[in-house]
C-alpha cells in the first residue's frame, strides 16, 4: 500500500471527528497518491508542466520541450467549470449498521464529503440531497470553495432514521435538478429494487449520468456470525432467533441474487456501479468517480 | 434385556442424556441481538432452509445424546444373554470343568502343586459364577475319570446348580482330590464333553480345560485340535488355564526288567533299571535304592544322567527258590514323585525245561547239546533237558518247555510238524542242528514250505567246506547278534578255533527276502549261511546248517565246535536264552488299565480275591469271574440271543480298580479248597513324568484355528457378569466412535468454516 493510502484508511479516516477535515484529508491523499496519474483537468487552459509518468496518454507530451532538453513533459491544463454534481445520500435507519471503525452512514457521507471537496477544488458545482423515507435536506448546486460548509452541515444533520423510499426520493432529485449533470447516488441500496430501477430510469431520461456508490458493511457481505443470535430488522419490524452459521448459505445464495440483480439493472441502464466495502481505503470511490468523469468528457 | 455389570451407573447417568437438549435451552437464552439492516436475505433463507435446517440440528441433537447414551452403557457394560433365553428370562451358563489329574500334575513347588493349583482355579470359578444372578450349573470332570463316564459312571458334579450351598458341596469334592497316577490325556476329558446332556439353545456353555500343557500330550495333537474345534462349534466358549509356571526337576525310573537270560532258581539273573531325566538340568550321582522280596538291598548308583536323556544299569539278583519274586527300584524324591518308584515281579520256575528231540536214537548230538546246556556239578545254568524221540512231539504237551531243539532230524510226520508249530506260533523257541541224517528234499518240502514253514531257509543239500587250511583265518564269521554279542569286542580266539567240515548249502541264490524276519546271522568263511534265524509267530526259530556233535559219521567228522571249545558252551546257553526270550516276556502293566486273570473254571472256583498294594493298605475286593464276551458273541447277542455261559469255557476276573501303581495279588481258590496267588506289577507311564511343556505362543502353534482363550492359573479371576453372557462394552466402545464421528461430520456439515483464504482475509 502506497503511504497515501494508508491515510486514507477507514480507521485513519475514522479517528478524525470532523466531516470537511475529513474530506480534505481523503481528496490531498487521493491526490497525493495519483500526483503522476493522468486524472487531472481537461481543458484548454495551461496550468503547468509535469515530467512524463509511464501511462500519460503521448498525446499530452510537450514534444517542443523534448526537442529543447531531451526530456519527455507532459501539459496540464485548468478544469472546465461545466460539471454540475448532485450527491444524494442515503440517511435512512439501515445506513447506522457497522461493524468497524466507521458504519455505512458515516463511510457514506465521508465520500460525499470528499467528492464535493474534489468537485469543488475542480471549480465544479456541487449539490447535496439527504434522504430516507422521503428528502430530508437538499443543498443546491454552487461552485464555491465555501459551499462545502453548506454540503458538509447537511450530511451531519442527517443522522439516520427512518426507512427508504428510493423511488420517490430519485423522482423528486430528478425533478428538483432538471439540468443534466452527474448524480452520485451512495447508499446500501436495501431498498425495492424495482423503485430504485424506475427512479435511475427517469434520471437517466432527463439526461443525467448516474454514479452509484453501493456501501455494504463486511457482515452484511460475508455474514460470517456464529454463535445464537437474534436478528432485530432495523428497517422493517422483523425479529429471527437462529443459528447464523445453519442459515449462512441460504443467506449469501439470496444477497448474491440481490447484488447480480443490482449490478445487471445498473450496467440495463447505463449507470456506473461501485459495491463498495466500509472496511475498504475510500480512495477507490474517487477513482470511481474520476474514472467515471472523464468517459462523460470524452462523450 | 440385558443385565448389567455396574447397573448403579445407569441410573446416575442416564439423565446425562439430556445435557445436549439443556445446553441448547441455556443457548436460546443467552444470545446476542444484533440489530440487522439485511433482514431480507436473512428471512428468506430462513424461509428456504428452516425444514432442512430444523432436521439437522435435530439429527445433531440426537447423536449428541446418543454419544452420552452410548458412553454411560459403556461404563454400566451391559451383558447380551441367548436371545430365547432374554425371551424366556432364564438363559443359564454351565461351566464344565475338565481338570487334570494325571500325575504329571502333581508337579510341586514352593509350597504348592499344580493340581493344588487347579483346584484353587476351580474354587475361583465357582465363587465367581456364584455370584451371578443368572442361573449357573457347574459340572466337574476330572481326566481320570473321563473314560469311565463314556461307559456310564457319574462324572464328580454333573450340572450342579451353583447357589448358596454350592460352596460347601464342592469343597466337599474337591477337599480329597489328589492326583492320580495315570497318564490320562485330555483327548477323553475332551470327548466326554460329547457325552454330557447336549447344550441347549437358552444355555451358554463354558468349557474350562484347567491342565499342565504337557509338550508330550499337546504337540501334534490332531485329535486335541479335533475335539476342541467340534466344542467350538457347537457354540461352546473354550478356556485354558495353565497351571505350571516353568518345567522343574524330574528324574524317574522309566524301565525296570529282567534281562535276557535263564530264569531259574539259583540262577543268577541280571535285571534293568533305566533312570530317565525329564528335567531341565544335568543329574549326579543318582542313588536307585532296590529292594528284593521286601529287602532293601545296595543300591545301584549312577554316576551322571544327562538332561533329557537316560542310562540303563544291570544289577544282579539270584534268587533261592522258585516263585514270584518282587523287585522294586526307587529314587529319591523330586518334583513328581509318582514316577519314582518302579515294581516288578519275577517269575521264577525250579528249572526251565528243554526239550531236546535227537533224529538218531544214539542220541550223540543230544549229548553235546544237553551238556552243553546243563553241564552239572556245581556249575547251575537253571536249564532241565529233556531228550526224547520226534513222536513225543505228538503225544504230549510242548507248553512247559521254553525251547525244543531238533537235531540231525530224518522225518517229522504231519502230526508232529503242527504240534511244532503251535508250539513256537504261541512264543515257543525252536533250535534246529542238521546232520547225515537230514534229507534236503524232506526240510524243503515239510519244515520251509515255500517259506510258510519253520525252517528259515531252503536247502541244497550236504557240501563240504573246501578251503585253504594254511590260509590263517576262522570258519565261523558271526553278526552283530544277541547269541553272538558275549564274543564281541574279544579277540574271538575260541570261536575262531573252530573248524567246520560240512554243512547244509543254501538253495543256489537264495538270500532273505528284505521285508521278512529271516536273517543269516553266521557265516561259513566261504560266506555260505551257517546260522539263520526267524521269527515264526510270537516264537523264534534259529536253524545251524551243521551238526551239533562233533563225532565222526559216515559223511566224515562235521565239525569241532562242540568237542573242548568253551565257546560251543556259552553259544549254546545264549541261544536257549534267546529262543525263549518271547516266553520270558514280561507284560508291562500299566495303572489304570484293567487287571484281566484267566480262572480255569475246571480247577478254580469263579470268585476271585484281589488285594491292592499294600501301599494302599491292602484292601482287597472279590470279583466274580464271567465269561469274556468275544465278537462272535457279540453278534449273537445283536440278533438278540442269549450268550449261554458254557462249562468249559475259560472265564476271566476283571479288576478295574487300578489306580494305583504297586503290586496287586489275585487269589484264586481251587476246588479243593487250597489257594494260590498271582502277583502283578502295575507301573505309571514314564513318559508322563515328561515335564516340558507349551507355552501360550507354542500352543496356539499347535492350536491354529480353533478358538479358545488361554490363562495362566494365578491370572484367573474371572469377572462374574463376564460369565453370564457377551460383554457389549467394546461393541459400545465402536458405536460411540461411530456416533462421535457422524455427529463431527454432521457438525461441520451444520456449520461455516471460512476457507484458508477468507480466513486471512477476514
Amino acid at each position: 500500500m502506497p503511504d497515501s493510502r494508508r491515510f486514507l484508511h477507514p480507521e485513519a479516516i475514522g479517528r478524525i471527528a470532523r466531516l470537511d477535515l475529513r474530506a480534505r484529508h481523503v481528496v490531498e491523499g487521493f491526490l497525493a497518491g495519483i500526483h503522476k496519474s493522468p486524472y487531472f483537468g481537461q481543458s484548454i487552459e495551461f496550468l503547468q508542466h509535469r515530467q512524463y509518468a509511464p501511462g500519460d496518454e503521448l498525446r499530452h507530451v510537450d514534444w517542443k520541450v523534448w526537442a529543447k532538453q531531451d526530456r519527455f513533459y507532459v501539459k496540464q491544463f485548468e478544469e472546465d467549470t461545466n460539471l454540475r454534481a448532485t450527491l444524494v445520500v442515503d440517511v435512512s435507519r439501515s445506513m447506522s449498521y457497522g461493524s468497524g471503525p466507521l458504519n455505512k452512514y458515516e463511510y457514506g457521507a465521508t465520500v460525499a464529503a470528499s467528492l464535493a471537496y474534489l468537485v469543488l477544488r475542480q471549480q465544479d458545482a456541487v449539490g447535496c440531497v439527504a434522504f430516507d423515507e422521503a428528502v430530508r435536506t437538499k443543498v443546491p448546486q454552487k461552485t464555491k470553495r465555501s459551499h462545502l460548509n453548506s454540503i458538509i452541515q447537511a450530511l451531519d444533520a442527517s443522522a439516520p432514521r427512518e426507512k427508504t423510499d428510493i423511488g420517490a426520493i430519485l423522482r423528486t432529485v430528478a425533478e428538483a435538478y432538471p439540468r443534466r449533470g452527474l448524480i452520485i447516488l451512495i447508499s446500501d441500496l436495501l431498498v425495492d429494487r424495482t423503485g430504485l430501477f424506475k427512479g435511475i430510469k427517469l434520471l437517466r431520461q432527463h439526461g443525467h449520468d448516474v454514479l452509484v456508490f453501493h456501501i455494504m458493511d463486511d457482515d452484511e457481505l460475508d455474514f460470517q456470525f456464529s454463535g445464537p443470535t437474534r436478528f432485530d430488522g432495523l428497517e422493517i419490524d422483523e425479529q429471527l432467533a437462529c443459528n447464523p452459521r445453519a442459515l449462512r448459505e441460504g443467506y449469501l445464495e439470496s444477497l448474491n441474487a440481490y447484488l447480480d440483480e443490482v449490478r445487471h439493472g445498473c450496467a440495463k441502464n447505463g449507470v456506473q456501479y461501485k459495491l463498495v466495502r466500509t472496511s475498504e481505503p475510500l480512495d477507490g470511490a474517487l477513482a470511481t468517480f474520476l474514472t467515471d468523469r472523464r468517459q462523460m468528457l470524452r462523450r | 434385556m440385558p443385565s448389567f455389570v455396574f447397573e448403579s451407573l445407569l441410573w446416575w447417568g442416564l439423565p446425562l442424556v439430556g445435557l445436549p437438549v439443556l445446553i441448547h435451552l441455556i443457548n436460546l437464552m443467552r444470545h446476542r441481538r444484533v440489530e440487522w439492516a439485511a433482514m431480507e436475505f436473512l428471512l428468506q433463507s430462513q424461509k428456504r432452509h428452516r425444514k432442512s435446517v430444523l432436521f439437522k440440528q435435530l439429527l445433531l441433537l440426537l447423536l449428541r445424546m446418543a454419544a452420552i447414551a452410548a458412553v454411560v452403557m459403556m461404563l454400566a457394560q451391559p451383558l447380551l444373554r441367548n436371545k430365547w433365553g432374554a425371551i424366556f428370562g432364564g438363559a443359564r451358563t454351565h461351566h464344565v470343568v475338565l481338570v487334570d489329574d494325571s500325575f504329571s500334575m502333581s508337579d510341586h513347588w514352593a509350597d504348592t502343586s499344580a493340581f493344588e493349583q487347579a483346584k484353587g482355579v476351580v474354587t475361583r470359578l465357582a465363587a465367581s459364577a456364584e455370584r451371578q444372578d443368572t442361573p449357573q450349573v457347574f459340572t466337574l470332570i476330572r481326566f481320570s475319570r473321563a473314560g469311565q463316564i463314556a461307559r456310564g459312571t457319574q462324572p464328580d458334579l454333573l450340572e450342579s446348580p451353583i447357589d448358596a450351598q454350592f460352596p460347601e458341596t464342592l469343597e466337599k469334592v474337591l477337599g480329597p482330590l489328589v492326583p492320580s497316577q495315570t497318564a490320562a490325556g485330555p483327548v477323553e476329558a475332551l470327548d466326554a464333553v460329547d457325552g454330557l446332556p447336549a447344550k441347549g439353545a437358552d444355555e451358554d456353555r463354558i468349557v474350562y480345560l484347567v491342565s499342565d500343557f504337557r509338550a508330550g500330550d499337546w504337540r501334534e495333537a490332531a485329535a486335541l485340535r479335533k475335539s476342541l474345534e467340534r466344542i467350538a462349534t457347537a457354540g461352546s466358549q473354550v478356556h485354558l488355564v495353565n497351571c505350571v509356571d516353568a518345567m522343574h526337576q524330574n528324574l524317574a525310573i522309566a524301565v525296570l526288567k529282567p534281562a535276557p537270560g535263564t530264569r531259574a532258581a539259583g540262577v543268577p539273573l541280571l535285571v534293568e533299571v533305566t533312570v530317565q531325566n525329564f528335567g531341565p538340568e544335568d543329574a549326579r550321582n543318582v542313588s536307585v535304592a532296590l529292594q528284593e522280596d521286601g529287602h532293601a538291598r545296595t543300591p545301584v548308583v549312577v554316576e551322571e544322567v544327562p538332561a533329557g536323556k537316560s542310562v540303563t544299569r544291570r544289577f544282579p539278583v539270584m534268587f533261592a527258590t522258585a516263585g514270584q519274586h518282587e523287585l522294586a527300584a526307587q529314587l529319591e524324591s523330586d518334583a513328581v514323585t509318582t514316577d519314582n518308584r518302579r515294581t516288578l515281579v519275577v517269575d521264577v520256575p525250579p528249572a526251565v525245561e528243554v526239550l531236546v528231540i535227537d533224529g538218531d536214537a544214539r542220541g550223540s548230538d543230544a549229548f553235546f547239546l544237553t551238556s552243553a546246556l546243563s553241564p552239572g556239578g556245581k556249575i547251575a545254568s537253571g536249564l532241565s533237558p529233556v531228550i526224547e524221540s520226534p513222536r513225543y512231539l505228538r503225544d504230549h504237551p510242548l507248553d512247559r518247555f521254553a525251547t525244543i531243539f531238533l537235531l540231525n532230524i530224518d522225518r517229522l510226520d504231519s502230526a508232529e510238524i503242527a504240534a511244532l508249530e503251535d508250539f513256537v506260533r504261541l512264543g515257543g523257541g525252536l533250535g534246529i542242528f542238521l546232520g547225515e541224517r537230514s534229507r534236503a528234499a524232506f526240510m524243503n518240502d515239510s519244515l520251509y514250505r515255500g517259506g510258510e514253514g519253520l525252517l528259515p531257509l531252503p536247502l541244497a543239500g550236504p557240501e563240504e567246506l573246501i578251503v585253504d587250511r594254511l590260509e590263517k583265518a576262522p570258519d565261523i564269521e558271526v553278526s552283530d547278534h544277541p547269541i553272538f554279542a558275549v564274543f564281541a569286542g574279544e579277540r574271538n580266539s575260541f570261536l575262531g578255533a573252530v573248524t567246520i567240515n560240512r554243512y547244509f548249502a543254501a538253495e543256489k541264490n537264495w538270500l532273505p527276502e528284505p521285508d521278512s524276519s529271516t536273517r543269516i546271522i553266521a557265516h561259513l568263511r566261504n560266506k555260505a549261511p551257517l546260522a539263520v534265524e526267524k521269527q515264526f509267530g510270537e516264537g523264534r526259530v534259529v536253524a545251524f546248517l551243521t551238526k551239533a556233535s562233533p563225532l565222526e559219521t559216515e559223511l566224515g567228522s562235521w565239525n569241532n565246535w562242540a568237542r573242548g571249545n568253551p565257546s560251543f558252551v556259552v553259544a549254546m546257553l545264549e541261544l536257549q536264552s534267546y529262543l525263549s526270550a518271547p516266553k520270558n516276556a514280561d507284560p508291562s502293566r500299566l495303572v489304570g488299565t484293567p487287571l484281566s486273570i484267566p480262572v480255569d473254571t475246571a480247577l478254580f472256583t469263579p470268585q476271585v480275591r484281589f488285594m491292592m498294594p499294600r501301599e494302599l493298605g491292602g484292601a482287597t475286593l472279590t470279583v466274580d469271574a464271567t465269561t469274556p464276551v468275544s465278537p462272535e458273541n457279540n453278534e449273537k447277542l445283536k440278533d438278540g440271543e442269549k450268550a449261554a455261559p458254557a462249562d468249559n469255557i475259560e472265564r476271566v476276573a476283571v479288576l478295574n480298580e487300578t489306580d494305583s501303581s504297586g503290586i496287586y495279588e489275585a487269589r484264586l481258590v481251587k476246588l479243593d479248597g487250597s489257594e494260590v496267588t498271582e502277583r502283578f506289577a502295575l507301573n505309571v507311564a514314564p513318559e508322563e513324568g515328561d515335564l516340558r511343556k507349551l507355552d501360550a505362543q507354542a500352543l496356539a502353534g499347535e492350536l491354529q484355528g480353533v478358538r479358545y482363550e488361554y490363562y495362566e492359573a494365578q491370572d484367573i479371576n474371572y469377572n462374574p457378569q463376564q460369565l453370564a453372557g457377551f460383554n457389549l462394552g467394546e461393541s459400545l466402545l465402536y458405536l460411540l466412535i461411530a456416533v462421535l464421528l457422524a455427529e463431527q461430520v454432521l457438525a461441520y456439515v451444520c456449520s461455516y468454516h471460512p476457507k484458508p483464504l477468507e480466513a486471512r482475509a477476514k
